[in-house]
Order: C-alpha cells, then structure tokens, then sequence
C-alpha cells in the first residue's frame, strides 16, 4: 500500500479522494487475499517500562480471553494462542480477507528479567495488558553506610 | 531489538496511516466481508476502541465506520517501544443497492466490530409459479 504521508516530494493532493474512491469501488469485489498470523509479527506490541516493572500491551481484536496463553521466563514474554477467521461456515461467499487469523505465538525480549509470579494479565475491547514486576531479589536496593 | 526500540510511530501494524493534527493518525481497519444467503457481514478490527465511542453512519450508499482508540499510558510507565499508535480507525464502504441500509446491525466485542447487512426484499430471489392455464 502506499502511504502518501511519507514523502512530501510525492504529496498528491488528489491521491487520497482516487485511493477513497476505488477502495470503494472494491468494497464488494471477490478474491480477497487471506492472511496469516503465524508469521511471529503478531500480534503488534507496545512496551512500557516502570521502576519495577514493565507493561507489554499487544492488540489483539478478536480473541477471546480463554484463546490467550502467556508464557513468562526471566526476561522472556511468549504471547500465542488461536485467532478464529470470522465465519467457519465453508458455504459463505469471501468478498474480503484482510484480518489475520490462525494459531499465533510471538516473542518479546523484555528489557528487565521477571518473576513469574507477578505477572497480572488484563484484556480489554480487543487490547491485551501485561503488567511483569521484576524478581525481589533484583530490585536496587539501598545500602546503609554504617559508621566504623 | 536495541535498533527496535528506538521506533515509535504506528503505522506498522495498520496501512495507510496519515497524520492529522486534532486526532492524531487515521488507520483503515483490516476488515473481513462474507456473504451467506440474504446476510453480508462485515468484521472490522478495532482494537483499542470503546465500544460506545464507535460511529457507524450511512449517507447516500456510502456505509461509513470511525472509532477513536482510547490508548490510555499506563500510570508511572513511560513508552520505550511502540509498533501501534493512539488514533483513529476509520473506513468507508460504499453499499450495492441489493442492500437494506434500513436494516444494520452492528455489535462490538473484543475489539471487532461486526456488522449485519440484509439484502433488501426486492433483491431476493423469487420463485415464480407457473400457473396451468
């Protein structure tokens, strides 16, 4: 696809109103490619980092809670899980296939190591919220200078 | 990942991301349509979006969806890598004429919205008697 905001020596006024209309032209046109999520780009992540811990958000529209499975090893964060296609139903006619679907499994190398025990997991409106909190024995600590 | 981390924008995960000022960038959704019998359905990827906040409006044959991603920053995080940005999702259909736009109906959960169509009465196959005369 292209994408007209990245070049202004290209910039095309009327680009945006042709890309408009034939995209709705398209609309219900047949032989809508279809797609995969098992390439391990998905599903897009953001990470945020805290004193103690860090927070990986990753969209993930359209899987359910009980499809997600979390693996978390030192600094390691394994999302995967199974992304259902929109209908099952083989009789249906495709007019579009643009969202990927299949099992998935991505790996995120986190910038701190994690106990495995403070990992709290929230999915809201199709985004997946990772809170990891770094083991005890790691946190900085302060040392008392004592007087000799 | 150093070299990773260094990215921010969002236009990775979406097509067609174009900056506006107000709203920030405008991503089309990734979006499945199938038809069964008298049915089209729409599924439109809308991650991130409140399912209040989601506007689904119809002018002249043209079906148009927008929701607003509500990204909020995790208190006391700050961002260090980003491969999707807060946003708009937006995307325009236009609808054949063998569709009811009187008849939509759209849900959504988890993120997807889903919407129904219903070809109009008038498009639908007809059996004709033939009468004996």
């Amino acid at each position: 696809m292209l994408n007209y905001g990245l070049s202004q020596a290209q910039w095309d006024p009327f680009a945006e109103l042709r890309q408009l209309q034939s995209q709705m032209n398209r609309m219900f046109e047949g032989g809508g490619r279809s797609q995969r999520a098992s390439d391990g780009n998905w599903p897009p992540v953001n990470m945020w980092l805290g004193d103690e811990s860090v927070v990986v958000t990753a969209e993930m529209p359209g899987v359910g809670k009980d499809d997600i499975d979390l693996t978390v090893r030192e600094n390691t964060l394994i999302i995967s899980g199974k992304r259902n296609p929109s209908t099952d139903d083989e009789d249906a006619a495709w007019h579009r296939r643009e969202r990927p679907h299949g099992e998935f499994s991505r790996s995120v190398r986190l910038p701190l190591r994690v106990d495995p025990d403070k990992v709290e997991a929230r999915a809201k409106n199709g985004v997946l919220e990772i809170e990891m909190g770094r083991p005890d024995a790691e946190r900085p600590r302060k040392i008392k200078v004592k007087a000799s | 990942m150093a070299n990773e981390m260094q990215k921010t924008g969002g236009d990775v995960a979406r097509s067609e991301a174009e900056e506006t000022r107000d709203t920030g960038p405008t991503f089309r959704p990734a979006t499945d349509i199938f038809e069964k019998d008298d049915v089209v359905t729409l599924t439109i990827d809308m991650p991130g979006v409140v399912p209040d906040s989601v506007d689904v409006s119809v002018e002249n044959r043209s079906l148009t969806v927008r929701g607003t991603i509500e990204a909020p920053v995790p208190e006391g995080y700050r961002r260090i890598y980003a491969e999707y940005a807060p946003g708009t999702f937006e995307r325009a259909f236009s609808l054949p004429d063998t569709i009811d736009a009187d008849k939509i109906d759209a849900t959504h959960r988890d993120g997807v919205l889903t919407l129904t169509l219903k070809k109009s009465e008038a498009a639908k196959p007809k059996q004709i008697k033939v009468k004996a005369a």
